[in-house]
C-alpha cells in the first residue's frame, strides 16, 4: 500500500473516530488533513476523548508530547502512520 | 454597589493582613475565626448549603451539629488562608519537619523522586490543599488551576502575596487538557481539585451515596498519557501542624470501554476524598453546591 492512499485511510478513521467522540452535531464539510482540530468544533476535552478512542481503534499509544506538538489532521495521521498505524 | 462591597472587602483582607503578618499566630488564628464568624452571621445562603450538604452526605443527622459542623468548616477555610500566607514561614529549609507529618506511599514517593516523571495529583477541597502544594513543589513544580477572583482589588492583593514556592498557577479560563498536557510532558506536578460541580464533559459518580456530576478531565489525562495519578490531601491535625497523605497510584489502563474506565478512576478518586472527609469533616468545603439535583 502506498503511502497516501494509507494516509487517506487513516485520516478517514479519525473522522469516524471524531464522530463518535463529538458531543455536538459537527459540520464535517470542511474536514480534512489541514482542518485543524479546533476547527472541527472540538474542544480541549473532546481531544483527550479522540485520543484514547484513537489509541483503542488503531492500536497507537501518542505521548503527552506528541498530542502537544500536532497542528492538523493531516498532522496526526503522519504521526500514526510513524508510529506503526 | 459592588464596587464599594469590592472596597469593604478589600480593606477588611488589607486589616485582616496586618494583623497576620505581626501577631502570633494563636492570635492571627483568633482573628481569622472573628472574621469567619462574621462572614458566618452575613450569608445566610452559603450557611443553609452547607447545613443541607452536610446533612445530604449522612455524616451528621442532627440539623443543630451540622450547622454547628458547617460553622467549623467556615473557620476551617479562614484558618486555611492564615497557614498558607505564613506557610513560607514554616515550610522552608528544614523547618517542615516539626510540623508536617508525611505519609505518602512508596510508589506515589518514587513518581515524585522520578525527574523523568510527570504526576497527577488528585484532591478534593478538603483540608489545607495550598500547604500541599507548597510541600509538594519540594520535589517537582506543582501546577494548579486558579479561580480569578471577582473582586480585582482582591485578586491584585493575592497576586502580591503569592509565596515564591514553586507553584505555577494556570487561569480557569486558560485551563484546557493542552495545558495539562504540557505540564506532565515537562515532568511537572499537576494538581487537580476534581469535587466541583462539572456542567460540561461530567460523569454522574456518587460522592456519599448521591449522584454528583464530575469533570472526566483528570481520568482522561491518566487514561491518555499513563501518567502516574493518585489522590492526595492536607489534614491539619494541630496548631500549625499537618498530615500530608496519598493513596497508592491508580492503576487503570485503558480496557477499550472508555466510560468504565473512567467511572473507575472516578469513583476510587471520590472514595478516598470521602474516606478523607470523614476522617476530619469541618475541614471539607461544605458550602459549594456539589450536588444539583
Amino acid at each position: 500500500m502506498s503511502e497516501k492512499p494509507k494516509a487517506d485511510l487513516i485520516v478517514e478513521k479519525l473522522r469516524e473516530i471524531m464522530e463518535t467522540s463529538a458531543t455536538e452535531e459537527l459540520d464535517w464539510s470542511n474536514y480534512g488533513p489541514q482542518s485543524t482540530i479546533e476547527s472541527l468544533g472540538l474542544d480541549s476535552l473532546t481531544i483527550l476523548d479522540l485520543l484514547y478512542d484513537v489509541e483503542q481503534e488503531l492500536g497507537v499509544h501518542l505521548e503527552a508530547k506528541d498530542i502537544v506538538s500536532v497542528g492538523n489532521i493531516g498532522e496526526m495521521a503522519s504521526l500514526l502512520i510513524d508510529r506503526g498505524a | 454597589m459592588k464596587s464599594i462591597r469590592h472596597i469593604i472587602e478589600y480593606c477588611l483582607a488589607r486589616i485582616l493582613l496586618l494583623f497576620v503578618d505581626n501577631l502570633p499566630f494563636g492570635i492571627s488564628c483568633l482573628v481569622a475565626r472573628g472574621a469567619a464568624n462574621l462572614w458566618w452571621a452575613f450569608d445566610p445562603q452559603r450557611r443553609k448549603v452547607a447545613r443541607d450538604n452536610i446533612l445530604r452526605s449522612g455524616i451528621e443527622t442532627d440539623p443543630k451539629r451540622a450547622l454547628a459542623m458547617a460553622r467549623g468548616a467556615t473557620q476551617h477555610m479562614a484558618l486555611l488562608i492564615v497557614e498558607s500566607l505564613r506557610s513560607h514561614q514554616f515550610l522552608t529549609g528544614e523547618r517542615f519537619r516539626d510540623h508536617l507529618e508525611i505519609n505518602i506511599k512508596p510508589d506515589v514517593l518514587a513518581a515524585l523522586e522520578n525527574p523523568d516523571q510527570g504526576l497527577i495529583m488528585a484532591s478534593g477541597h478538603f483540608g489545607n490543599w495550598e500547604i500541599a502544594a507548597h510541600f509538594l513543589s519540594r520535589y517537582k513544580p506543582v501546577v494548579g488551576i486558579t479561580r480569578r477572583m471577582n473582586n480585582p482589588l482582591m485578586e491584585k492583593l493575592v497576586q502580591s502575596r503569592k509565596s515564591s514556592h514553586r507553584f505555577r498557577p494556570i487561569p480557569k479560563r486558560d485551563s484546557n487538557s493542552a495545558r495539562f498536557l504540557e505540564v506532565l510532558e515537562n515532568k511537572e506536578i499537576l494538581a487537580l481539585l476534581f469535587d466541583q460541580h462539572a456542567a460540561t464533559h461530567n460523569m454522574s459518580i456518587d460522592f456519599f451515596g448521591h449522584p454528583a456530576a464530575t469533570f472526566k478531565t483528570v481520568a482522561m489525562l491518566h487514561l491518555v498519557t499513563r501518567a502516574p495519578l493518585c489522590f492526595g490531601a492536607c489534614r491539619r491535625i494541630g496548631p500549625l501542624k499537618f498530615e500530608i497523605f496519598t493513596s497508592h497510584l491508580i492503576q487503570c489502563p485503558p480496557s477499550g470501554n472508555k466510560n468504565e474506565d473512567i467511572r473507575s478512576i472516578l469513583n476510587q478518586l471520590t472514595q478516598y476524598l470521602e474516606d478523607a472527609i470523614g476522617q476530619a469533616p469541618d475541614q471539607y468545603v461544605w458550602g459549594h453546591r456539589r450536588w444539583r439535583d
